[in-house]
């Protein structure tokens, strides 16, 4: 480990940040979705599975949070500190907002499918757009964590 | 800002147009599932169903009750959303109001603080108050009373209502501004209901067609 405490905080915050955020945006987009997916249910006679599944959609955030941390995750010094913060903490924020507006995003389709059951995968299709941003951000992750030096005796 | 997924999703959808069926939700249930909300949310819809109440009522309320009721309510309502739906609402009532006084013949009445006022008082002894580009539905409106059809006149009245209302709409999602703007909606759908007896006949007739298949399928 380094000397430097500001820079080990960094350097952890860094680590668990694609986690902690991209959690956070799942909780908020699969509460979203599932409130409506609970509300449509009220109202309709059949097909609940189906809206229960398109609620889990933002659920893939806590995924993608978990691989970019265990990538990220090694013994932390003054030379990569800083990128691990600077990847991790961007990472995270995208996940997260992907997670947000793709709860909006499902339960907008919940709302729609609710009225007209024949458009499901096309009321779906802006979610999974969403979900393709986060896909981004998790692959450009990856490809950047692996050229952040490993400290000395490090993983 | 309170979201409201599980409400708005809960919902029925409302027909395209106030006149295109019966209303997708009975009053029981809608009251029902609007106690999902905050008790502030609850209270504010509340003061908007009392308005729509007291606005149901038709005749034997003076100019000065009606103005007095214009007035209490500024004062008491403080969302922007309901005070927007009822202004428009007075505003609508102001007009109707003056045309009716004008084409009677009679002096010019006592009307609510509201610009339209200004521009009824400026123009009064002109058809439309010099007004109809801006307010299409009256000239409709007009033309209906020329014809003697009440009801098409109240059509045209509930048309420029919903349209406005449900282009409102479409500016909010899962909010409580989509319940307020739902239940705008569906009390226009309940008043063109009871107004129209074709449709209550047809209501009736499609009630005792169930009724009767029913119990034919029991015999």
């Amino acid at each position: 480990m380094m000397e430097s405490p500001f820079w080990d905080m960094m350097g952890m915050a860094g680590i668990y940040a694609p986690l902690a955020l991209g959690a956070i945006g799942s909780i908020m987009g699969c509460s979203a979705g599932g409130q409506a997916a609970c509300g449509a249910m009220l109202d309709v006679e059949s097909g609940y599975g189906r809206l229960v599944g398109l609620s889990a959609l933002p659920s893939s955030q806590t995924i993608y949070g978990i691989v970019v941390m265990l990538s990220l995750n090694r013994t932390i010094d003054i030379g990569n500190a800083p990128g691990l913060f600077a990847i991790g903490t961007m990472c995270g924020v995208a996940l997260w907002f992907s997670g947000w507006y793709q709860g909006k995003c499902c339960a907008s389709a919940i709302h729609a499918t609710k009225s007209k059951p024949e458009v499901f995968g096309l009321a779906a299709a802006p979610a999974a757009i969403v979900e393709g941003f986060a896909v981004f951000a998790f692959i450009f992750a990856l490809i950047l964590a692996g050229s952040l030096p490993v400290a000395t005796g490090g993983v | 800002m309170t979201m409201y997924y599980t409400l708005v999703a809960s919902l029925p959808a409302l027909p395209r147009s106030f006149d295109a069926g019966p209303s997708p939700i009975t009053a029981s249930t809608l009251h029902h599932r609007l106690s999902i909300l905050t008790d502030d949310d609850r209270r504010i819809v509340g003061q908007l169903s009392h308005f729509f109440r007291w606005d149901r009522q038709p005749i034997g309320r003076t100019d000065a009750e009606v103005i007095a009721m214009h007035r209490r309510l500024n004062h008491e309502i403080g969302n922007p959303l309901v005070r927007r739906l009822i202004e428009h609402r007075f505003e609508m009532r102001t007009l109707v109001a003056a045309v009716r006084c004008q084409r009677e013949g009679k002096s010019l009445p006592e009307l609510p603080e509201l610009p339209v006022s200004d521009l009824i008082r400026r123009h009064w002894n002109q058809p439309g108050f010099r007004m109809s580009s801006r307010y299409q539905w009256l000239v409709r409106f007009c033309h209906a009373l020329d014809e003697n059809r009440a009801q098409q006149a109240q059509r045209h009245l509930f048309d420029e209502l919903w349209s406005l209302w449900s282009r409102l709409d479409q500016q909010y999602h899962f909010t409580f501004e989509s319940i307020i703007l739902y239940v705008a909606r569906w009390e226009i759908l309940q008043r063109w209901a009871s107004q129209n007896t074709e449709l209550g006949e047809q209501r009736f007739d499609a009630l005792v067609d169930r009724i009767l298949g029913e119990a034919c399928l029991e015999i």
